[in-house]
């Protein structure tokens, strides 16, 4: 754990710092004696920096690890599923909802423990075509339809 | 009758308004009993069927949805031993063993008759408490706001026992997020790296379902929650004596629970665990205790159950969310136009008291579905992971998307997914980000007005008497946080205590 807060406190010292350089940055439209725009975003600067040097002195001195909470175990699958979600974002736009989210169904299925072709067949295009059905038909959710634009209404 | 209270009970009773209460307690009490599910990512997973729906039934489907999940709760930690909501932790030290020597039922009836017991009384403290501390809170100025919502803000520290540094850390990071965006006042674009979806700034919804959703996701695919329950369940209505054995724990359990919903950041695991011990304390056979009390499943039961009404108490008053529920609710009434605080029962008072009794019904509505279904309900305890997480991996796509129609949401909410992990693999708390997401506008936004009002003269938050007594709560608050029952206060991975 206090490699883990070095790591993160490295990461928001220089998000912090960027944040900082970018509220110097700010256009500065006000009223005499008042705080402009970028009055509230100095105090978060100030906040995160301060917090993350804490945070980093903090995991400097700590010389016993703490309970971890972590992903554990399974992280294989837990890349995969992630992966798997990235990839269906990408795709979600130009092949639509239907044909992009029942492999991924499908998929996430056999990540989950479903070993039976059928179930994950079934599953995947029944679950999504339910859903398709039920957001765009009875909800009115315009759910994008991709390459079956020509084919479903 | 009061016309506005007339019109709101109208309201709430009106079929469409019936139906939405008992289908949304029908979903609690399943979300709630699932085991890895928590009540904020069903009503998170749900929120995408209310955006076309009227705010009034939208509403009661989500007031039925948090009211059956505090008791759906139990079922698992009664049968598996597995609290299927962290609220529902005490309630398993007694309903197992009871469970365990075949009396199943009996415990389940006396967790849903507790339950109601004690959802009624918050009810009532809805009733008469929150109309009373909205006139109050309207006299309110931009100072006292302020001051407010930062009292608000200092339930961070309920959610950072841990480590103060992370759960302050996450709350900044909240408050980041939120200076996306055109500020508040002058309307400013700031941050937005010339994005045009940005200019609105990050939509907190899409936020939240990255946050919660995505994470439990990962949670189910490396746990093994969720397993099957073949517990011979009996008869479930409580007998004459049990109903007598119940009265003190739920008298204990109600007010313990109406009084710490209205204490930002206490939540339903912190009433749970303080009604049992004071139950036990007060009980005339403490021993029983831990080896299946009827007493030990009443006091927990009605006290998580008050915590909802009494967390309503401030959200709608003030604004300021009782929990993390209560914040996503704000978030669903911020969708459909109607921000909560003092103004709501002065602009729509028709909504406001439609809302208090549309809590009535899905009380009413909770308890007879659990009573009467409970049989077929618990066959949710064995849906299978496999079929359940895809589901809501892809209801989490179509929520955000939802939002918008925009897929840059979409995007958004799987960065906040990301976001979400990498918490967890810190094990910083992600409830104080959600709350500042909540919270962060509206701090800046009084800040900056008073600070101009007063020309930017800070004294204006110590000589007005309304705003200093708020910020000496806020110093109470955070020493209370620290130094009072820290050590018992049970929390889920992620910091989400319902």
């Amino acid at each position: 754990m206090p490699k883990r807060n070095i790591i993160a406190a490295i990461v928001l010292i220089l998000a912090g710092l960027g944040y900082g350089y970018m509220t110097a940055h700010l256009p500065v439209r006000t009223l005499p004696n008042t705080p402009d725009p970028s009055f509230f975003p100095w105090i978060n600067t100030t906040l995160l920096l301060t917090l993350s040097i804490a945070l980093l002195i903090q995991g400097l001195v700590q010389a016993k690890p703490r309970g971890s909470a972590a992903v554990g175990g399974g992280a294989g699958r837990v890349w995969a599923a992630l992966s798997l979600y990235f990839v269906y974002l990408l795709l979600l736009p130009p092949l639509g909802f239907v044909l992009a989210s029942a492999p991924f169904f499908a998929a996430l299925m056999a990540l989950y423990g479903e070993r039976r072709p059928a179930w994950l067949v079934t599953g995947g295009i029944g679950v999504t075509v339910l859903l398709f059905v039920l957001f765009r038909y009875v909800f009115g959710v315009l759910l994008p339809r991709g390459l079956l634009e020509s084919i479903v209404p | 009758m009061n016309e506005d209270i007339f019109q709101g009970l109208v309201q709430a009773s009106l079929p469409t308004s019936l139906i939405a209460t008992a289908v949304g307690a029908l979903l609690g009490l399943i979300v709630g009993m699932i085991p890895g599910m928590t009540i904020s990512t069903g009503i998170i997973v749900l929120l995408p069927l209310t955006f076309v729906m009227p705010p009034d039934i939208s509403i009661a489907l989500l007031l039925g949805l948090y009211v059956g999940g505090m008791t759906g709760g139990s079922f698992s930690a009664i049968l598996l031993n597995i609290p299927g909501t962290p609220s529902a932790s005490a309630t398993a030290i007694d309903g197992y063993p009871m469970a365990a020597r075949g009396e199943a039922g009996r415990a389940l009836g006396v967790a849903i008759t507790a339950s109601f017991a004690g959802g009624l009384f918050s009810f009532l403290c809805l009733y008469f408490i929150a109309p009373e501390l909205a006139k109050v809170a309207l006299q309110f100025r931009t100072q006292d706001m302020f001051s407010l919502v930062f009292f608000g803000l200092t339930i961070i520290c309920s959610f950072a026992a841990k480590s103060l540094v992370k759960g302050l850390l996450s709350g900044v990071i909240g408050l980041v997020i939120v200076t996306v965006g055109q500020d508040p006042v002058m309307g400013t674009a700031r941050f937005t790296f010339g994005e045009v979806n940005m200019m609105g700034g990050i939509h907190f919804l899409t936020a939240m379902i990255g946050l919660f959703a995505i994470p439990q996701l990962v949670d189910n695919l490396t746990g093994d929650a969720g397993k099957g329950t073949q517990t011979r369940i009996g008869s479930v209505f409580p007998k004459a004596a049990d109903l007598k054995t119940m009265r003190r724990p739920v008298a204990i359990g109600g007010f313990v629970g109406a009084f710490l919903g209205i204490l930002p950041g206490a939540g339903g695991p912190i009433a749970a665990f303080v009604s049992y011990d004071y139950t036990k304390k007060a009980s005339k056979r403490p021993d029983e205790f831990g080896k299946g009390s009827v007493e030990g499943v009443a006091a927990p039961e009605a006290a998580n159950n008050a915590v909802t009404g009494g967390a309503l108490i401030p959200m709608m008053t003030l604004g300021i969310p009782g929990d993390p529920v209560t914040a996503i609710l704000i978030g669903a009434l911020m969708i459909h136009g109607l921000a909560p605080g003092p103004l709501l029962f002065i602009e729509r008072p028709d909504f406001a008291y439609g809302l208090i009794f549309s809590f009535f019904w899905a009380n009413i509505f909770n308890f007879i579905i659990a009573l009467a279904g409970l049989r077929v309900l618990v066959k949710a305890l064995a849906t299978p992971k496999s079929l359940l997480m895809p589901t809501i991996a892809i209801l989490c796509v179509v929520g955000s998307y939802t939002l918008r129609n925009n897929f840059f949401d979409v995007y958004v909410m799987l960065f906040f997914g990301l976001i979400g992990l990498a918490m967890r693999w810190l094990d910083m708390p992600v409830v104080p980000l959600l709350l500042a997401l909540v919270l962060g506008g509206q701090l800046e936004e009084y800040l900056r007005v008073a600070l101009t009002s007063s020309k930017g003269d800070i004294s204006i938050f110590f000589t007005s008497p309304v705003s200093l007594g708020f910020l000496s709560l806020s110093v109470v608050s955070v020493a209370w946080s620290f130094y009072a029952g820290r050590d018992r206060r049970p929390k889920s991975k992620d910091g989400n205590t319902t």
